[in-house]
């Protein structure tokens, strides 16, 4: 081998291999899991099925290729291996919570080029004042109603600037991280992540759980209903992430008023509001409208789409930038693994993983319902900080579902405990967001992370238990 | 002669640069200073790449551009920039993207010509790795880091010679202590302890190690000829000769107050994989720089 290679091509090889591990590792242990017997009560298509989501599992939380990439191979792989044809395959690719997940990504980049961001900084300081208490309050409920309705990853986007010209402004130096730093990034990281749970827009993967739960003809759930069901719960942990933030990081400076001051100076030299501010706003509460009244007829994923529609009709935004700052490869990604979902149902895949998990399980609880909640709730909480939210309850969702008990509740539990999202960099976008910045440090982030983490997971066991029946 | 050197952050990255800037000032290099930002997952990294442009409509830098600004800063300090090209300032707006990882920030002035500022965003060895490649660079300088296993994935399949500041006090007199063997690696190895003895104005210390008791004609004459080297480029040289393990002995006899040098290993990358090499165990074990030449 060494007199066939040079030392330099030998040197490309080894560092190739140590990069690409995880996806040799994938390669060969699917091979081994190929050719092992089916286990007791799983048959051969679902054993086939559950290859891929091993693959598909292994690549995207290891990103040891493109994510596009691991997209195109769950395709592939779902039609060599023989679980479904291409003309199958297809059909389940592309569906209206991936329309959803398309129009939502166009709408943040249409919304965020609009120069919004200064105004909502306005507002904010204006309703705050200059307590730090108060600002750390407002940033949380901003960036928590907001993104219940536009989406965590525009929001956080957009308020980020704000916390970080204050930051400026009260003279910290934005090297390292305080208190005052973790305090403000936090705000919006968090309020990002309990806001997403509000509505059906405000995360991809509330849409898709709405997805499985029609496509599997368990329920059609509209978005009123998910308001009801989700937005107390928003509501009370405002408050809750508020103090548990407030209490970790207790910053020294309490009243922030020549940083208030001077943010009021830069953002008043924006200006009045412009036509196209207007409306861009008044396309945006059309949106809403559409989602509330049109969306139980013809789809959330259709509304978003009308609402990118009217943004390029009206010139408020250019194809190009849309183009240019939208995640194809997430939508991509998506689609394959809605419809790798949608297989494990068909396939029986999803079933057998749920009884052997409830089979486990129910060894240590005694009820089942304990259980049900464990795996929804515990399982998919811990699941969303390794591998990313929305991914999360593309995997699990058709597993909670095939439970048994009552589905509906599984799935919202599940969607809803996705988004606590608190202890690692990797689980939302919101927490990338302010990583990215290089202010915040990854042990950071278990601070206040492991206090909300448990306080949301036993708040959400008092709202699922004491609260969702009534609803039902 | 083209000279990388990757900054961290303003905090622990002063000896790094120091030790760089004066060699590449000595041997007039051209210089590329990089600081490798965060990793980005690409699942955000839109999302980031959106707020990042929000920012700059906030006149807030991106992330990276204050640690190039603390480095420009410390160059002007310390008059490795001069006062004529000082005057222009730092660039800050004048960022250059080369594809989605890597920007640069273009400097003004006639003397800057030699001195470039890179961002890069990724994991830190893919990234060096990458400028190294694109780029031809002969040395890259890095900081002493508590990753160990970063450091040794970049010894390993980074090609140019690599120089690792680790406990680097700047107002100790260090000494080069420099392993010299009958090996070509030798030679190469004493071409640049030359040049860092001069450029830092120190003394050298040259270790031959034989295994067992008996030093070999060749390793006396390789010792013998490094010296005259040194005493002709006009830098005092003291020969040791000891036996024992290679690494041990290096590790022992340079103790925190000298410079190691040592040439790259003869072995094949796979067996430097399974069975380690000198150069990869004296950089794991050493609490003083170490400069191992390719």
């Amino acid at each position: 081998m060494i007199s066939i290679f040079s030392q330099t091509s030998l040197t490309d090889f080894l560092f190739w291999v140590s990069r690409k591990k995880w996806l040799i590792l994938s390669f060969v242990l699917s091979v081994v899991m190929f050719y092992m017997p089916s286990p007791e009560g799983l048959g051969s298509e679902a054993h086939r099925t559950l290859i891929i989501v091993f693959v598909a599992l292994t690549l995207i939380i290891s990103e040891s290729i493109p994510l596009p990439a691991v997209a195109i191979l769950i395709l592939i792989m779902q039609v060599v291996l023989g679980v479904d044809d291409a003309d199958g395959v297809a059909a389940s690719f592309m569906s209206d919570a991936v329309f959803f997940i398309m129009g939502s990504l166009m709408l943040a980049v249409a919304i965020v080029n609009q120069g919004l961001d200064k105004r909502l900084a306005l507002g904010l300081i204006t309703l705050t004042g200059n307590k730090t208490w108060r600002i750390v309050v407002g940033l949380v409920s901003f960036s928590a109603i907001l993104s219940s309705f536009i989406g965590e990853h525009t929001v956080s986007a957009m308020m980020l600037p704000v916390a970080l010209t204050l930051l400026r402004n009260a003279g910290v130096d934005t090297d390292k991280s305080t208190k005052l730093s973790n305090i403000l990034l936090f705000s919006i990281a968090y309020g990002c992540s309990i806001g997403s749970i509000g509505t059906p827009s405000g995360g991809g993967r509330n849409v898709i759980m709405i997805g499985y739960l029609s496509d599997f003809g368990i329920a059609k759930i509209s978005y009123l209903d998910w308001i009801k069901f989700a937005y107390p719960m928003l509501i009370l942990e405002i408050p809750i992430v508020s103090l548990v933030l407030w209490y970790t990081f207790t910053p020294s400076q309490k009243i922030m008023d020549t940083a208030v001051r001077k943010l009021k100076v830069q953002v008043a030299r924006t200006g009045k509001m412009t036509a196209n501010q207007i409306l861009a706003i008044g396309i945006f509460f059309l949106i809403f409208i559409g989602w509330i009244f049109l969306s139980p007829f013809v789809g959330l994923g259709i509304v978003a789409l009308s609402g990118v529609f009217f943004y390029l009709t009206f010139r408020l935004i250019d194809w190009e930038e849309i183009n240019k700052n939208t995640n194809w490869g997430i939508v991509l990604l998506f689609g394959s693994a809605i419809s790798l979902g949608i297989q494990m149902k068909e396939t029986g895949a999803a079933f057998w993983v749920a009884e052997s998990i409830l089979n486990q399980l129910g060894k240590v609880f005694f009820d089942l319902d304990i259980v049900r909640w464990f795996i929804s709730v515990v399982l998919t909480s811990l699941t969303t900080n390794i591998l990313s939210s929305a991914a999360t309850v593309a995997v699990l969702g058709p597993i909670v579902l095939d439970m048994g008990g009552n589905p509906i509740i599984a799935g919202m539990m599940t969607s809803i405990a996705s988004s606590f999202s608190y202890l690692t960099i990797v689980a939302s976008p919101t927490c990338m967001i302010i990583h990215s910045t290089g202010i915040i440090k990854s042990s950071d982030y278990l601070k206040a992370g492991w206090k909300l983490f448990i306080t949301s997971i036993f708040l959400l066991f008092l709202i699922s238990f004491l609260y969702w029946p009534v609803l039902l | 002669m083209k000279i990388l050197i990757a900054v961290r952050s303003k905090e622990y990255s002063s000896p790094t640069l120091d030790v760089g800037m004066n060699i590449s000032r000595y041997l007039k290099a051209s210089t590329t200073i990089v600081d490798v930002g965060e990793k980005i997952r690409e699942i955000s990294s839109k999302d980031i790449n959106l707020a990042n442009e929000i920012m700059d409509s906030w006149d807030l830098d991106r992330p990276g551009i204050d640690v190039l600004e603390w480095a420009y800063n410390y160059l002007v300090e310390n008059k490795f920039i001069d006062e004529q090209d000082e005057a222009v300032g730092f660039p800050k707006n004048l960022l250059v993207h080369h594809g989605e990882r890597r920007a640069e920030l273009l400097l003004k002035g006639s003397v800057l010509k030699n001195l470039r500022l890179i961002l890069r965003n990724g994991d830190i060895v893919d990234e060096l790795r990458d400028e190294v490649q694109t780029y031809k660079y002969d040395v890259t300088i890095i900081g002493g880091s508590g990753r160990k296993k970063m450091v040794l994935e970049i010894v390993r399949y980074i090609d140019s010679s690599i120089f690792l500041i680790n406990n680097f006090t700047p107002k100790k007199i260090y000494k080069i202590l420099l392993a010299v063997d009958d090996s070509p690696g030798t030679k190469k190895a004493l071409r640049y302890g030359v040049r860092i003895a001069k450029a830092f104005g120190i003394d050298a210390t040259l270790l031959t190690i034989s295994k067992n008791r008996k030093f070999g004609e060749a390793q006396k004459k390789a010792s013998k000829d490094a010296e005259t080297m040194m005493r002709r480029s006009g830098i005092s040289a003291k020969i040791i000769l000891e036996t024992g393990d290679p690494v041990k002995t290096i590790i022992k006899n340079a103790g925190q107050d000298h410079i190691i040098i040592m040439g790259e290993s003869n072995r094949s990358p796979l067996k430097k994989l399974f069975l380690g090499s000198k150069p990869l165990n004296i950089m794991k074990l050493s609490k003083t720089p170490v400069l191992i030449v390719k």
